[in-house]
């Protein structure tokens, strides 16, 4: 037991960094890009029509600008001290509960389009494995490639062509309900499924042809049962160690997704923060998003340690 | 059993098919890049308005995009930029992600500690905040786009690496092979290797495409290069909107990715006998 | 058979009969983002669904009616304004709209808002009656408090540090939910002050992409669908079920010129830049929209400021290259002019909130490099605009700049050319006669002079080109057939949610 709370522990440890230097980071990096912050501000506060020089200096002086920089990250890990992640430089709203909406509405589509995409991927790249060389490894070559060559949104825009305008069965937007995640995580799962069918292949097939499994073919195990107790097991590690990474990748893709289903997620809270500067915003996502990582981490270690003990042994 | 008879079999004669034609598709898409500038005179930037979105085969080979520029011009200066920075991109990734990863598995202990907290930590930084970052202290340029992207990208390579390689040396027959005093580069080439190379020459035929399509996500949220620069990402989110009036135009770069991807994954034998 | 046709059409007749009381709820979906209850940030949307009002508004032809105030007067010296409010008005939270209330509520805009830029003495209540006192005689003030950051909030609507924490408004419709940065859901409020509206609920969508909101427009999931990409809309024409709305509306694509530079210092660079501008080109390839090319500053929709008999701006490269030979520019050995040693390499700002002006400004870097400009495009922040205004570093800035933002395009021209220029507008350029025009239009003068006094500040700006006029603007809007006959205001102010009738 003691082997997998010292991991674990090791995590909270973990976490307690990521979020101190996440916000450093973060805070470093946005203070040393070029452009005047009040100025950043005050245009996706106000909108160019009314954004004018005038503008951004109230901004600066109502949001403190000038004060030395020490100072002011000073005060941001103070308030993390006590959970208070400040308030929105643009929109003025607390970090925290803008987070609650976007970083759960990630969630939601980051499990949707994993699930889904495990669903499409896992089965095609075991069968591509196990039939390598042949008809269907072609086939789901085939696929893959195309699926992962083409952009997500033009992905996501024949989705909506097909699913919203033709057959009417599901909102083109919006977000809210199961339906409306549909659409934008078969679109992520698409791109998610492309990848780790491959890899699943690739670890089927390498396992399919180590000598441990000759040796229990030769042994005379049904062909079913040598890809369940040695295929399966042995592959799944290259595949969760990928699954883990791709769940981080999906912030990515994600950009994309929300902003063309205009469904609300981090990756747009991210991008838009940056672009307006919002040193709060920036790094509450960026925490967010770091913890959420390690979370996910933690439990990628678990399994594969789950895969293969002697992992955890040496 | 001895180390000799483990070593991999050589692959038999049916899988050249797959790797030349793959051999072949890398050959024509460099030189398409290479020769295609000289040979295509047309200016790639030359605008024509009122002969905007022509169709293929017709004044234009490949038709015109929504400003009438030659696509067949701006598909050939294209593909050079694209290949070489999505290589760049590639082997920026791959090479200390690799390295690192059989650093750590070999050596284990605080090594692999050490290596694994800093790509943690990377990681931990969503990869899309730094190539935002990259991208914002020179908007427009190329290198730190892909710099930023090579950054980000790296801990994936060291992962699977790390994961695979760990796995195959705590196997028994490697362990044998060490206790039998081979040393770290024979187990390296005749046991990891065999292992490792499908699963990472199919992260990076992938990741060639993942790099140019990074590019056209940043295009997509208007976070792009200088105009009029002729990029494969660019390009399909340019056209995009065009998709009713000109579907083939939009799909002209992504066919030059998918061909890469293809290309790329078939050329590393992306398979086990 | 003919039994299951006959349960078809009795569905088919029940259907609509089901959506009488209120039906399913007007879908807007429009590119802006809420990026906050403030309504210095995203109170144009609370105004165009109908949620919150200004005590004045404009009726779609451009004349200021009342709203939240039924009447108002200005007194004798032309220093004090005096607004009635209605006396049945209602916040949705139920209280009454007192004259203190709307009085705070104007203060509080002040510090962000337009009126910050009126030449305001004093806010105050006085009985039931709103009194703004203006240090000099200021003709536009009405129209200043139609712009949507002058928008009346409850007392409630602020936090005790002044904040906006919710938007309790005056309108048709309240808030029923808010997620921002996307979703807005309005409801009827009973206790409007005007005829109640036959609509019950609508809901506002933040969509970014142009591309989806066609395809919304065409599925039938949105019933307003604005920000329609020039390239949709064709395709929405030929939709039975979509009725498409081109609008032009009074906001101009332009490139902002550095006057002082020294390429564009001599009035004759800045013509022949205008001159090197294909516009029917970029109107027809770009905008698919051909009268949006624009021949002056102000579209034929301003009618009070479009000069008719103005000459039209031009394009005419070879004219261009030799009014730039005459400034003394010369071609150097790659093509590109220079002048004392000096290339004409400069860069033109631009930024995405407006998705054609990268491409306008793609256009223009071609166009530019015929006569022998070497353009660079950045696509920036908007705000790098008016920052590259004051450090004196921007050489151009392609811009699209809304003369209805105070309705009175007034407003936006006195921001644009005062003696210092402006932000948005002239850059190292001034003249004092235009400065006096714009000064004298400012403290109110007789409708006769006052056309004479546009007609010739329209004439200076054509002339000196302080800034090159690109595009007009269309507003492009696509609507279900299911909401029956639709207004589209040009100002931008509403939605015209109240007033719809959809059809059964």
């Amino acid at each position: 037991m003691a082997g997998i709370l010292r991991p674990l522990a090791g995590r909270a440890v973990q976490a307690l960094t990521v979020a101190l230097l996440v916000g450093l980071v973060s805070f470093a990096l946005m203070h040393a890009l070029p452009g005047d912050p009040a100025m950043r501000i005050a245009a996706s506060r106000y909108g160019p029509d009314l954004m004018t020089a005038e503008a951004a200096e109230r901004v600066r002086a109502e949001l403190g600008l000038d004060r030395p920089m020490p100072v002011q990250l000073a005060e941001w890990v103070g308030r993390l001290a006590t959970f208070d992640l400040g308030r929105s430089l643009v929109t003025g709203a607390p970090v925290a509960e803008e987070l609650e909406i976007q970083l759960g509405a990630s969630l939601w589509l980051a499990g949707a389009a994993l699930a889904l995409s495990m669903a499409l991927g896992l089965p095609a790249g075991l069968l591509a494995g196990m039939r390598a060389g042949r008809l269907p490894d072609h086939l789901a070559l085939a696929a893959a490639v195309l699926l992962r060559a083409l952009p997500v949104f033009v992905t996501g825009l024949v989705l909506i062509i097909v699913f919203a305008v033709w057959l009417g069965w599901l909102p083109a937007a919006g977000f809210g309900g199961w339906r409306d995640l549909l659409l934008p995580g078969l679109t992520l799962a698409f791109g998610l499924a492309a990848l780790s069918s491959r890899v699943t292949r690739d670890a089927t097939a390498a396992v399919l042809a180590a000598p441990y499994v000759a040796f229990a073919r030769t042994k005379g195990l049904p062909e079913r049962l040598v890809v369940l107790r040695h295929g399966v097991r042995n592959a799944a590690i290259p595949v969760v160690a990928v699954l883990g990474l791709q769940l981080v990748y999906l912030v990515e893709g994600m950009v994309v997704v929300e902003s063309l289903f205009a469904y609300p997620g981090i990756g747009h809270a991210l991008v838009h923060a940056i672009i307006a500067r919002d040193v709060p915003m920036v790094q509450g996502t960026a925490l967010a998003m770091g913890l959420t990582f390690v979370l996910v981490n933690a439990v990628v270690d678990l399994l594969c340690a789950a895969l293969d003990p002697r992992q955890v042994a040496r | 059993m001895t180390a000799v008879t483990l070593a991999a079999a050589p692959p038999p004669r049916a899988r050249f098919g797959r790797r030349g034609a793959g051999a072949v598709i890398v050959a024509a898409l460099i030189a398409f890049g290479t020769l295609g500038p000289l040979l295509i005179t047309a200016d790639p930037a030359r605008q024509d308005l009122g002969n905007a979105l022509a169709p293929m085969f017709g004044d234009y080979w490949l038709g015109t995009d929504h400003y009438g520029r030659s696509l067949l011009a701006r598909l050939a200066h294209a593909t050079g930029l694209s290949l070489a920075l999505a290589a760049l991109t590639v082997a920026g990734a791959a090479v200390p992600g690799v390295a690192l990863g059989l650093l750590a598995a070999w050596r284990g202990g605080w090594t692999d500690r050490a290596a694994g907290a800093l790509a943690d930590m990377v990681l931990a930084l969503p990869g899309l905040l730094l190539v935002l970052l990259f991208a914002a202290f020179a908007p427009g340029e190329f290198l730190p786009l892909y710099l930023g992207l090579a950054l980000a990208q790296w801990v994936e390579y060291f992962r699977v690496t790390r994961a695979t390689a760990r796995s195959v040396l705590a196997r028994s027959h490697v362990e044998a092979a060490r206790l039998l005093g081979f040393g770290p580069p024979y187990i390296a080439r005749h046991l990891l290797l065999p292992e490792l190379a499908p699963v990472l020459g199919t992260l990076m035929a992938f990741g060639m495409g993942t790099a140019v399509l990074a590019i056209s996500t940043l295009s997509f949220i208007s976070i792009g290069l200088h105009p009029p620069t002729a990029e494969w990402g660019s390009m399909v989110t340019e056209l995009l909107p065009y998709y009713a009036e000109a579907p083939a135009h939009v799909l002209s770069p992504a066919v030059m990715i998918l061909l890469t991807v293809l290309g790329f994954h078939l050329l590393a034998g992306a398979e086990r006998p | 058979m003919r039994f299951l046709m006959a349960l078809c059409l009795l569905l088919l007749a029940a259907a609509p009969a089901g959506a009488a009381d209120g039906g399913r709820p007007v879908r807007v979906v429009a590119p802006w983002e809420i990026t906050g209850v403030d309504p210095a940030r995203a109170g144009y949307i609370f105004g165009r669904m109908g949620v919150a009002e200004t005590l004045v508004t404009v009726d779609t032809a451009g004349h200021l009616v009342p709203a939240l105030a039924q009447r108002w007067s200005q007194s004798d010296d032309r220093l004090t304004w005096r607004f009635a409010l209605r006396p049945e008005a209602r916040f949705h939270d139920g209280t009454a709209v007192t004259a203190g209330a709307v009085a705070a509520a104007l203060e509080r805009s002040r510090a962000a808002g337009v009126l910050g830029r009126a030449p305001l003495e004093s806010i105050a209540a006085d009985g039931d009656d709103v009194v703004i006192r203006t240090r000099t005689p200021f003709a536009p003030l009405p129209a200043f408090l139609a712009n949507h950051t002058a928008m009346v909030l409850a007392p409630a609507a602020y936090d005790a540090e002044g904040r906006v924490n919710a938007v309790i408004g005056t309108g048709p419709f309240r808030v029923s939910s808010l997620t921002p940065p996307l979703r807005l859901e309005v409801e009827r409020f009973d206790g409007w002050w005007g005829p109640a509206p036959a609509v019950a609920r609508a809901s506002y969508l933040a969509v970014p992409q142009g591309e989806t909101r066609a395809l919304m427009a065409e599925s039938g999931e949105a019933d307003l669908a604005f920000g329609l990409l020039p390239v949709t809309v064709d395709r929405l024409r030929r939709n039975p079920r979509v009725a498409v709305h081109a609008v032009p509306v009074p906001r101009t694509r332009l490139l902002k010129v550095n006057a002082g530079a020294p390429f564009f210092d001599d009035v004759r660079e800045r013509r022949a830049l205008s001159l090197a501008i294909d516009r029917a080109g970029i109107a027809a390839a770009i905008l698919r929209s051909p009268g949006s090319a624009a021949g002056q500053l102000m579209s034929p929709g301003q009618a009070a400021w479009h000069v008719a008999d103005l000459t039209p701006l031009r394009h005419d490269p070879e004219e261009a290259k030799r009014l730039l030979a005459e400034a003394g520019w010369r071609p150097g050995a790659d093509g590109i002019l220079e002048q004392d040693g000096r290339p004409f390499r400069v860069q033109v700002r631009t930024y995405s909130n407006w998705p054609e002006l990268p491409a306008i400004a793609t256009v223009l870097q071609a166009q530019f490099r015929a006569v022998g400009i070497d353009l660079t495009v950045s696509v920036a922040n908007s705000s790098d605009i008016p920052a590259g205004h004051r450090d004196g570093s921007l050489h151009l800035g392609l811009v699209a700049r809304n003369f209805s933002l105070v309705p009175d395009p007034l407003g936006t021209l006195m921001e644009d050319y005062g003696p210092e220029g402006g932000d948005w507008g002239a850059m190292n350029w001034s003249s004092p006669e235009l400065t006096d025009i714009l000064a004298t239009l400012g403290a109110g003068v007789d409708d006769a002079e006052a056309a004479a006094l546009r007609r010739r500040a329209m004439t200076i700006l054509q002339d000196a080109l302080p800034v090159i006029p690109v595009a007009w603007f269309d507003l492009m809007v696509a609507a279900n057939e299911r909401l029956g006959p639709v207004t589209v205001d040009p100002f931008e102010i509403s939605y015209g949610l109240a007033t719809l009738k959809p059809v059964r």
